[in-house]
């Protein structure tokens, strides 16, 4: 069994393998891409400096610098999502998906292994390019020490987004086109996920109610933690995320398992 | 002019037909677009809840100029679809069948396809401007003004940036990013912004002239900012259509057999 479970790593290790080097192949593809989030940095400043020269030096306990810090680490998990919904549907519609099904893989990791190895590059360059415009105008990050943190909850938050994504995609068996649910999908997480506006700044009956939803454990949550590291906050937002992969992980294997099944009735 | 303004509407007549075979495909396409704008919009809704103005600019002024700009966009990409896609028309040898054709060029290259979620945006728009308040005819006769030169401005633009494609070969990530810069630029009060960027917004990405001017403009009329919506409008046309005409001089056929529906 462990031979078999080595064997399975080995294949999805080598998916992502392959598309991390595709990646790379783009070095231009992958600076542009970082633009955006320098564009997205610099309007942000420009917002923020204006509000908080006219509020005072906090808002909420956040200053300006921690607050840009935090938006950086935002918009850092949502502009490195790849488009796997679009992906999925594309595979759903077109029909290789049953081409796909009787590959000697799991379409879904598979499509995990995939979409990993095109976030991982385009999160480090697009932290690196955030990162430098945020320090060289607001001053250096928080303390390092809750980075190790940092970096789980960030991963969980990406298997958490993974996991809505496709059920977005997966809704293409059921209507035509997924466009408008991939929208909205995207603004819930810019506004309840925190990523335009730090959860904090809301009214408090918005704000606890943003909080129990899955957006806030994908990008608030890591982005916060980013800049009040502490062990405490960890915990919390470490069980909020389990609890949010098992119900989404949940649905989605037993969305994708109806859809198997479906599939292989029809003959393909 | 008649014959091409008649060719024209026959084009987006053909477009609108397209797009209602597949109508469930459309409704929710132009719903789930309005739906889109109306979330982004909360993050305003929340801003001006917690800071009630940022240097002059309210939360019903942001519904104004959300309105332009959304009703300027979805009229843009849902007349010219094209716009958004001209580089990878251009790299891709696609100009051969416009070319052969006894059409304008650029118009029918434009025109020839529909962004159905622009209809979407239009509409938000439409909402967004009513719910700003402004219900007086000469309000909305400046709205209807505003959004035709921010129309030809956006166009303009896109038609500017994805023309570059004609001396380098593929512009579509930069072009990509030219829209992002506008569209996000044109959704933030100008007055954030001082010297060299204000500067920046009124040159290299004109959104000042699809959000900013155009609502001041209907909020109240002025001679200076019709005089600038105008200058802008016609001065951005003429330089997009000067360098389509000249980049197409270097246009060569990529000899692909294109079928068009």
């Amino acid at each position: 069994m462990l031979r078999t479970v080595t064997r399975s790593t080995a294949k999805y290790t080598a998916i992502f393998r392959t598309q991390l080097l595709n990646s790379l192949a783009y070095p231009a593809d992958l600076f542009s891409r970082s633009l955006t989030m320098v564009l997205f940095m610099w309007i942000f400043l420009n917002l923020w400096r204006v509000t908080y020269n006219a509020v005072g030096s906090e808002i909420e306990g956040l200053s300006l610098g921690e607050t840009m810090w935090y938006l950086m680490v935002a918009e850092t998990i949502v502009l490195s999502r790849p488009r796997l919904s679009r992906n999925v549907a594309d595979a759903v519609k077109e029909g290789s998906i049953a081409y796909l099904l009787n590959k000697p893989y799991h379409f879904l990791l598979y499509q995990a292994s995939i979409a990993f190895g095109d976030s991982l590059l385009r999160m480090v360059a697009n932290a690196l390019a955030g990162g430098l415009v945020v320090w060289w105008t607001v001053g250096p990050p928080p303390s390092p020490v809750g980075l190790p943190f940092v970096l789980v909850a960030m991963t969980l938050a990406w298997l958490i987004d993974f996991c809505i994504n496709a059920l977005i995609g997966l809704l293409a068996f059921l209507v035509e086109d997924v466009s408008a649910f991939e929208w909205i999908y995207s603004k819930f997480v810019l506004v309840l996920g925190g990523v335009l506006i730090p959860l904090d700044f809301f009214p408090a009956w918005l704000k606890s109610f943003a909080l129990a939803l899955p957006f806030a454990a994908s990008t608030y949550g890591p982005a916060r933690l980013f800049v009040d590291a502490s062990f405490v906050r960890f915990l919390d937002l470490l069980w909020k995320q389990g609890f949010w992969l098992l119900v989404l992980g949940g649905a989605l294997a037993y969305f994708y398992h109806r859809t198997e099944k479906w599939l292989s009735i029809n003959g393909g | 002019m008649k014959r091409e303004l008649t060719f024209l509407l026959a084009l987006w007549k053909a477009n609108l037909l397209a797009a209602m075979e597949y109508r469930a495909s459309f409704i929710s396409q132009v719903i789930g677009m309005m739906l889109n704008n109306a979330f982004y919009f909360v993050f305003w809704w929340v801003f001006f809840d917690r800071f009630e103005q940022i240097r002059g600019w309210e939360l019903k002024d942001m519904f104004l100029m959300f309105g332009v700009v959304a009703a300027a966009f979805g009229a843009g990409v849902f007349l010219f679809g094209n716009a958004l896609l001209l580089a990878d028309v251009i790299a891709g040898g696609r100009l051969d069948y416009y070319l052969s054709l006894p059409r304008p060029v650029l118009i029918h290259t434009l025109a020839s396809r529909s962004q159905a979620s622009g209809m979407g945006d239009f509409l938000y728009g439409v909402l967004s401007f009513l719910i700003a308040g402004q219900y007086s005819l000469d309000s909305i006769a400046r709205f209807v003004i505003g959004v035709v030169f921010a129309t030809t401005v956006f166009i303009s633009f896109f038609v500017l940036v994805q023309s570059l494609a004609f001396w380098t070969g593929n512009a579509s990530m930069l072009a990509q990013q030219a829209q992002n810069a506008i569209i996000t630029f044109a959704i933030y009060p100008i007055t954030l912004f001082d010297g060299t960027a204000k500067f920046l917004l009124f040159t290299v990405v004109p959104a000042a002239f699809i959000g900013a001017i155009p609502a001041e403009f209907i909020r109240a009329f002025t001679w200076g900012n019709l005089v600038l919506l105008v200058g802008a409008a016609s001065g951005f046309l003429t330089l997009s259509v000067f360098v389509f005409h000249r980049g197409l001089r270097r246009y060569e056929s990529g000899s692909a057999i294109q079928v068009q529906l």
